[in-house]
C-alpha cells in the first residue's frame, strides 16, 4: 500500500470534560504528572449554551458534547455558528439504549417521546446546532473501538478537502442496566478540538497525518495518569492523542480498522 | 475569518462515476424488483405484522429475511440488519464489482462508508428479551460490537474483503445520503481511490414504538403530500453504491449538506436548512433549478415535513421539474432512506421514467405544479434526492445520467 | 400573586414537573392560571407528548396528539386538571 501524505492541520482550540476532570487545564495537569482536582466524579456538565427546553431534556451525551464543543470554540476564538462539525461516539447515549430496550419488554406503548427523540446518535450534534444557531453541516461518525480515529480522520479530511476549519467532538457515556453486562464503558468523557487548515495566532499545535497499513500491535498507548481516571470510558482510545496535544509533541498511531492505521505527528507551532 | 470561509460558496467538484449500485427494500431484492414495482405502481407496504404488541400501522418489510443466514465464517455477525446487508450485497453483481475494484485499487484503498440509524439495535432488543437468570445476555448476543451502530460496517467490511477505512455515519434519516458527500471528500483529499457507500436499517421495536410515541406513525399506508396524510409508514431497506473517479455508470454531480438549528424532531418552519442544502448542492455541482428533471423528495407523509418541503419546492423549482416522494412504495427506511432513494433516483435517470406517488390522491394545496402523482417520462438527465433527518441534519444529492 | 392550587391541581403539577424535568420549578409554585406552553412554563410540542403519556399512565385519560381541543385542554394547569378530572377512570 502506498502511504498517502495529506495536508497538515492546526489545532486552534481544545476542550476536555471527563468524570472528575472538568476542563482541559485539569486534564493537562494530570497528563503532566500532577494530581486530579478533588471533584465528585458524579458531577455532570451543565452547558449554559443550551436553551432551557433543550437543557432540561439533555441526556449525558448531549451535555458533555455541548460543553466541550462550546469550550473548544471559545478557546479557538471562533463563533460556534461558523464551523461544520464532526461528532464521534462508539455508542451514542447508552442509558437511552437501555431504557428503550427495557420499556419495549414491559410497556412498548409507554415509550417516552422525549427519550426516543434523544436516542438518535446525532442528538448531541443536533442539540449543538440548535444551541449555537449553526447551519453548517455536521456529521456523526461511529466505528466501535475505532470511533475516535475514524471521526478525527473525517474531520481532517474535511479540513483538507474544503480548506476550512472544522469542530471535532468525541464523547461516550456510561453503560447502564442489562446492556452493561456486555458493553463496558464507565463515566462520561467528552473531548473537543477546533482544527484549521492554516496557522493562526491561536494555533497551539500542528498535526501532520497519514493513513497507512499496519496492525494494532503498533498502536500508541496512553502513558500518563489520565488512564486511571478516564481509561474505562469507551472513548479512551482518544487518550494518547490528547497526551500528545498536551505535550505539543509526539507521534500517535491510532487504529481505523484492525489493519489500517491513522498516524499523527504532533509538533508545537513556531 | 472562519465564518467568512464557511459563508463562501463551496467550489464545484469534479463528477464521480457510480460504477455499480443496488438496493433491497419491501419492493424486493435488487434493481429489477424496484424498476418493475415503480413502473407497475405496485407498493410494498403491508399491515404491521412485525411487533408482538399490536401497533396499528403499515410497514415496509423485506420478505424472506427470516430464512436468510450468514456464511459460517461470519456467523457471529448474525442479526436482522446484517442479514439484510448480506441479501443486498448479493444482488446485481455488486459483490463482484467490488471484488474487481479491489483488484484495481487494492483492498486498503477502497473506503467503506455506511450509514444507519439504529444498526443492529434489534439484536440488543433480542438480548433483553432473552436475558439469562443472572442478568447476562445469552452467549450469541454478548459481543459488544453487536450493540453498536458500527456492527453493519464491520460485517460488511469482512463480507467484501476490504481493509481500508470503515466508517458509520449515524445522522438519523440523512445517514446514508451523507456517505456520498463523505466519499467525494475522501477521494478528492486522496485518502481513498474509491468508496463503497450505502446503508442498511431494519425494522425493530424501539423505532416502531418510538415513532409511535411521537404521534408520527400513520394507521394507514403513508400518503406523501396528500391533504389527508396521517403520518409515516416505517420501512426497512439496504443499498450500496461503488464510487470511483472514472468508469461507466451514472455520475455523482454534487451534494449539499446543512443543519436546521431549529428543533430535534420538527423541521425548520420555512425549510431554511433544506434550502441551504439545495443551494450547497447547486454550488458543488454547478447546476441550477432549471436543470433538474426529477427530485426524489424526503416526503415522509408527516404533517410538518411535507408542508415545509412542498412550499420550498414550489418556490425554488420551475413547473417543468417533476417532484415526488416514493415512500408510498417503500415506507420510510430511516437510516437507509438516503441510499434507497438515491438508487431509485438513479433508476429514474436510467429508465427515463420519473416516479409519481403511491397512495396519494389529493395533493396538499401547499404543493406546486412540480408535485406529481402519476409516473411520467423523464426528459432531462439530472435529478436530485433529498434526505432530511431528526436533529435537523439535511443532505441533498445531485446525480446525472450515464452518457451513452 | 398566583391563585391557589386545588389538591388535584397540586398532584398534576407534581406530575408535570417530574415528567418534563422542569429545572428550578417547584410544583407548588405553578400558577394554575398561567399558560403551560410558550411564555408560561415554557413547554413545547415534545413536552405535550410526554405529558400526554404520563397523564394516560396516571389517570387513564388519553389525550391524542391530533385532538382539536388540545389548545384548550393544555391551556393551563387548571384547564388540564379540569379536563382530566372530568374524564378520569383511575
Amino acid at each position: 500500500m502506498t502511504a498517502v501524505e495529506s495536508p497538515r492541520a492546526f489545532i486552534d482550540g481544545i476542550a476536555w470534560w471527563s468524570s472528575g476532570l472538568p476542563d482541559w487545564a485539569a486534564a493537562a495537569a494530570v497528563i503532566a504528572g500532577g494530581a486530579a482536582p478533588a471533584i465528585d466524579p458524579r458531577t455532570r456538565p451543565a452547558p449554559s449554551l443550551l436553551p432551557p427546553a433543550e437543557r432540561r431534556r439533555a441526556p449525558d451525551a448531549v451535555a458533555v458534547a455541548i460543553e466541550v464543543a462550546s469550550r473548544a470554540c471559545a478557546a479557538a476564538g471562533v463563533p460556534p455558528a461558523a464551523l461544520p462539525g464532526v461528532f464521534a461516539t462508539a455508542h451514542g447515549e447508552l442509558a437511552i439504549t437501555d431504557y428503550l430496550c427495557d420499556i419495549l419488554l414491559r410497556e412498548p406503548l409507554h415509550t417516552s417521546p422525549t427519550k426516543f427523540h434523544n436516542s438518535v446518535h446525532n442528538a448531541p450534534a443536533g442539540y449543538w446546532c440548535i444551541a449555537s444557531g449553526c447551519h453548517a453541516p455536521y456529521t456523526t461518525v461511529s466505528a466501535a473501538g475505532f470511533s475516535c480515529a475514524t471521526g478525527l480522520l473525517e474531520a481532517l479530511t474535511q479540513v483538507a478537502a474544503d480548506s476550512a476549519p472544522v469542530l471535532y467532538v468525541a464523547y461516550d457515556t456510561e453503560a447502564r442496566g442489562a446492556l452493561a453486562t456486555s458493553v463496558t464503558s464507565r463515566g462520561l468523557l467528552g473531548a473537543g478540538l477546533v482544527l484549521s487548515p492554516v496557522q493562526s495566532a491561536r494555533s497551539i499545535a500542528e498535526i501532520g497525518w497519514r493513513v497507512r497499513a499496519g496492525d494494532a500491535s503498533q498502536l500508541t498507548v496512553a502513558d500518563s495518569g489520565i488512564s486511571a481516571l478516564a481509561g474505562e470510558n469507551a472513548m479512551a482510545p482518544c487518550l494518547p492523542l490528547f497526551e500528545a496535544v498536551a505535550r505539543r509533541a509526539g507521534t500517535v498511531v491510532m487504529a481505523l480498522t484492525p489493519s489500517c492505521l491513522l498516524e499523527l505527528r504532533l509538533a508545537a507551532t513556531a | 475569518m472562519a465564518a467568512a470561509d464557511r459563508a463562501a460558496k463551496p467550489r464545484c467538484i469534479p463528477p464521480l462515476a457510480i460504477t455499480a449500485y443496488t438496493a433491497t427494500s419491501a419492493l424486493g431484492a435488487g434493481l429489477d424488483a424496484h424498476r418493475r414495482a415503480i413502473r407497475e405502481r405496485r407498493g410494498g407496504l403491508r399491515r404491521n405484522d412485525f411487533t408482538s404488541t399490536p401497533l396499528d400501522t403499515w410497514i415496509g418489510r423485506v420478505d424472506g429475511l427470516e430464512s436468510e443466514s450468514l456464511p459460517a465464517a461470519h456467523a457471529r455477525w448474525d442479526c436482522r440488519n446484517n442479514l439484510l446487508a448480506s441479501l443486498t450485497l448479493r444482488q446485481d453483481g455488486f459483490g463482484d464489482a467490488v471484488a474487481a475494484a479491489r483488484g484495481r485499487y487494492g483492498a486498503s484503498r477502497i473506503a467503506l462508508l455506511l450509514g444507519t440509524s439504529t444498526g443492529s439495535i434489534g439484536a440488543t432488543e433480542e438480548a433483553y428479551r432473552s436475558q439469562l437468570p443472572d442478568g447476562r445476555f445469552p452467549e450469541a448476543l454478548r459481543e459488544p460490537i453487536m450493540h453498536m451502530a458500527h456492527s453493519l460496517a464491520e460485517y460488511t467490511r469482512r463480507a467484501l474483503g476490504l481493509e481500508g477505512i470503515a466508517s458509520t455515519i449515524a445522522t438519523a434519516c440523512s445517514s446514508s445520503a451523507k456517505v456520498f458527500a463523505q466519499a467525494e471528500r475522501m477521494i478528492r483529499a486522496g485518502v481513498a481511490d474509491a468508496a463503497v457507500v450505502g446503508g442498511v436499517d431494519t425494522l425493530c421495536g424501539s423505532v416502531l414504538f418510538g415513532f409511535n410515541s411521537l404521534g408520527l406513525v400513520a394507521p394507514d399506508p403513508c400518503r406523501p403530500f396528500d391533504i389527508a396524510r396521517r403520518g409515516i409508514s416505517i420501512g426497512e431497506a439496504g443499498g450500496f453504491a461503488l464510487i470511483e473517479r472514472v468508469g461507466d455508470g451514472p455520475r455523482l454531480l454534487g451534494y449539499g449538506e446543512s443543519s436546521d438549528a431549529h428543533h430535534m424532531s420538527s423541521p425548520h418552519p420555512e425549510g431554511l436548512g433544506a434550502r441551504l442544502a439545495i443551494e450547497d448542492a447547486f454550488a458543488r455541482s454547478g447546476l441550477c433549478a432549471a436543470d433538474i428533471g426529477y427530485i426524489n423528495l424526503h416526503g415522509t407523509a408527516s404533517a410538518k415535513n411535507d408542508e415545509v418541503e412542498a412550499a420550498l419546492i414550489a418556490e425554488l423549482f420551475p413547473g417543468s421539474t417533476h417532484a415526488s416522494s416514493t415512500k408510498g412504495w417503500t415506507g420510510h427506511a430511516l437510516g437507509a432512506a438516503g441510499i434507497l432513494e438515491a438508487v431509485i433516483t438513479l433508476l429514474a435517470l436510467d429508465e427515463g421514467l420519473a416516479p409519481g406517488m403511491l397512495n396519494t390522491t389529493a395533493l396538499d394545496p401547499a404543493c406546486g405544479p412540480q408535485m406529481r402523482i402519476d409516473n411520467a417520462p423523464l426528459g432531462r438527465r439530472v435529478a436530485l434526492s433529498q434526505s432530511f433527518g431528526f436533529g435537523g441534519s439535511n443532505c441533498v444529492l445531485a446525480f446525472g445520467a450515464e452518457r451513452r | 400573586m398566583p391563585s391557589s392550587q386545588s389538591p388535584a391541581e397540586r398532584a398534576l403539577a407534581e406530575l408535570i414537573v417530574a415528567a418534563v424535568n422542569l429545572e428550578d420549578v417547584r410544583p407548588e409554585d405553578v400558577d394554575p392560571e398561567a399558560p403551560l406552553f410558550g411564555d408560561g412554563l415554557g413547554l413545547d410540542s415534545i413536552d405535550a407528548l410526554e405529558l400526554a403519556l404520563e397523564v394516560s399512565k396516571r389517570y387513564g385519560v388519553s389525550l391524542r396528539a391530533d385532538d382539536e381541543e388540545n389548545r384548550r385542554i393544555f391551556a393551563s394547569l387548571r384547564a388540564l386538571s379540569t379536563h382530566i378530572e372530568s374524564r378520569r377512570t383511575s
